[in-house]
């Protein structure tokens, strides 16, 4: 029995790197629910508005690596962070006027919006892969680590090591940040809850003279804040590759419906529940039970539940079972 | 209602993808061919004759009128277009006739959020309130076009419906259907109207809510705020009425004050029950 070496492993390969991921996919969960609760619709293209605003991102960085700009320790992908922000929400709201605004014009069921928002995710996708290619792309620079393995071990004597990335640290922080914001916006400031009273009752906001053109562009301008720095956080937490972040479609509407469609609380939990369950399942937890049961009863197998090829799976059957158990996801959704 | 393909509800019962959930209704209705003016008042619908879209005509030279400080209560069997004599006021329905006039003005042409920023304040029969939100949060809602501060307002509605006060804090969509009805009218009190419009505020509630709530009615229309009502409850709404206006199959039926309704021997028979 040796539980600290047991906990060291699974924080080190399972929490942590879980709630980075977990904290990925709540912020652009955040973003899917937004647009479920005002816009009415399941936006599609999202995965790829994240690829583009991350794209921004990666050739905004770049061109201040060459031009010797860093952030030190930071990734100088954060300094890129606005400029990704501001040509995503430029991208987003030239989409809304060229596509979503001509439907909203046309009072048009929210389906017909999801099949459009398809078409815009198949043009978005061909956008990106045309600028900047179909393969990794790397733009994390910095100290790589917070807590380095070798330092944890020498600092505590234990035979496992953990390790903290800067990147998983930076992802946790700024997601934090970006969700305590948001919820401070959203309850506590006169447009915030314009946004909400919009997505409550339409036809009452109309009447209380709340501006619907007005409350759609800052939907999207805070969806582009919550899109590009999702998707800037995962890709330097792994690496940016276009396909990558259309897949990563489904995680993230997984973890909007599971929490409940257009309830932001319920968007965090899902994205925390869905990267909790996807690790976990898929990871080999045949040196935990090692530690955690008597001398020489490790385990002959990996005691892997699933193999990581398979982690959508994780998310298509969390996402399936709630669906038939409890429709309106853990809390309850469809408002903001 | 209508033949717009972006409108066919096909496919879109999957609430996984699409949000039913107050979806808009309203569309801005531009003027008619052919305005009306045979009279004149604070409020006046004038020989209105229209229905939804480009649907049948509902109302047939239908006027509407009222003036400040009193209570125009609209009545009649069911499916006469009280409701929708209503929303033609407010420019929820294409008129093909007549005009709607606020304060000598003519404002047929204008959307209804355009209608409420010119003082018209309306509580819809249905959803007319934020359920998702506080009460106070619905009331600062319904002063969202006022930049001025808002609190004696506020004060006002608390005063007028004290049991809003307590609960203040609470979800609105938690409460009653009594408070909801309070908080839909406090709602539109907000914006500080120059005329109130309520599309049947007792439906649903029990009877002594009712009374209460034709209490605070006429304590509103005390103010000097002109009040246009649509009511199921005809014998009760009639009695509070200074203007009735008795509407059969989109038309005007009998019009006279209240008491003058109430005694008129063909509106008993035929409508009020003898």
């Amino acid at each position: 029995m040796d539980i600290l070496n047991a906990i060291v492993v699974l924080l080190n390969f399972v929490i942590i790197p879980a709630t980075a991921y977990g904290a990925q996919l709540a912020l652009g969960a955040l973003g899917v629910t937004l647009i479920y609760g005002i816009l009415r619709f399941s936006n599609f293209a999202h995965g790829d508005t994240m690829a583009f605003g991350t794209m921004i991102v990666i050739l905004c960085t770049w061109g201040l690596q060459a031009a010797g700009v860093t952030l030190g320790p930071l990734p100088t992908a954060l300094l890129a962070l606005p400029v990704g922000i501001a040509l995503t929400a430029l991208l987003l709201m030239g989409t809304d006027r060229a596509v979503y605004r001509f439907y909203r014009r046309q009072k048009a069921k929210p389906v017909v919006y999801v099949i459009a928002s398809l078409g815009v995710m198949f043009i978005m996708n061909g956008i990106v892969r045309f600028i900047i290619g179909v393969d990794d792309q790397r733009f994390d620079d910095g100290e790589r680590f917070l807590i380095s393995v070798r330092r944890f071990r020498d600092l505590t004597g234990l035979e496992e090591g953990l390790g903290i990335r800067t990147s998983q640290a930076i992802t946790v922080v700024v997601a934090l940040i970006a969700m305590v914001a948001l919820f401070w916006f959203l309850n506590r400031t006169r447009t915030g809850k314009s946004m909400r009273a919009f997505s409550d009752n339409e036809d009452l906001a109309l009447l209380s003279g709340i501006n619907p053109e007005r409350v759609v562009m800052i939907t999207w301008l805070i969806v582009a804040a919550l899109a590009t720095t999702a998707g800037t956080l995962y890709g330097l937490d792994k690496a940016f590759k276009p396909f990558t972040y259309f897949q990563l479609l489904l995680p993230i509407f997984a973890a909007a419906i599971v929490g409940g469609l257009g309830n932001p609380v319920g968007a965090i939990l899902g994205g925390f529940l869905i990267a909790f369950s996807e690790v976990g399942v898929t990871y080999a937890f045949r040196k935990v039970v090692g530690y955690l049961g008597p001398e020489g009863w490790e385990p002959a197998g990996m005691m892997q539940l699933l193999s990581t090829d398979y982690k959508f799976a994780v998310s298509f059957t969390i996402l399936l079972i709630v669906l038939l158990f409890r429709p309106t996801g853990i809390m309850k959704g469809k408002t903001i | 209602m209508t033949d717009n393909p972006y409108q066919t509800d096909r496919g879109n019962k999957d609430v996984s993808i699409t949000n039913p959930k107050g979806v808009g209704t309203i569309t801005a209705v531009p003027g008619t061919d052919r305005p009306m003016a045979t009279d004149t008042a604070f409020l006046i619908g004038d020989s209105m004759t229209g229905g939804y879209g480009n649907g049948p005509d509902i109302l047939h030279d239908c006027t509407i009128a009222v003036n400040p400080g009193e209570i125009a209560v609209i009545v009649g069997p069911n499916g006469a277009g009280k409701s929708t004599a209503m929303k033609a006021v407010f420019g929820m329905l294409s008129l093909r006739q007549g005009s709607v006039r606020l304060d000598g003005e003519d404002i047929t042409t204008l959307s209804p959020q355009a209608r409420v920023a010119k003082g018209m304040g309306f509580v819809p029969q249905t959803g007319n309130i934020f359920t998702s939100m506080t009460v106070e949060e619905n009331l600062e809602m319904g002063a969202f076009i006022r930049r001025d501060d808002i609190r004696k307002t506020m004060e006002q509605v608390f005063a007028l419906f004290p049991i809003l006060r307590d609960k203040r804090r609470q979800a609105a969509g938690e409460l009653s259907g009594g408070q909801r009805q309070q908080v839909a009218v406090g709602r539109a009190l907000m914006t500080k109207p120059k005329l109130l419009m309520l599309d049947e505020p007792t439906a649903g509630v029990s009877p002594i809510v009712m009374d209460e709530l034709f209490d605070r009615i006429i304590e509103v229309a005390r103010t000097g705020i002109p009040i246009l009502m649509v009511e199921q409850n005809a014998r009760q709404a009639l009695e509070i009425a200074d203007r009735g206006y008795v509407l059969v199959q989109g038309r005007n039926a009998h019009t006279g004050t209240g008491k003058e309704l109430l005694a008129d021997p063909q509106v008993r028979r035929s409508f009020l029950g003898g």
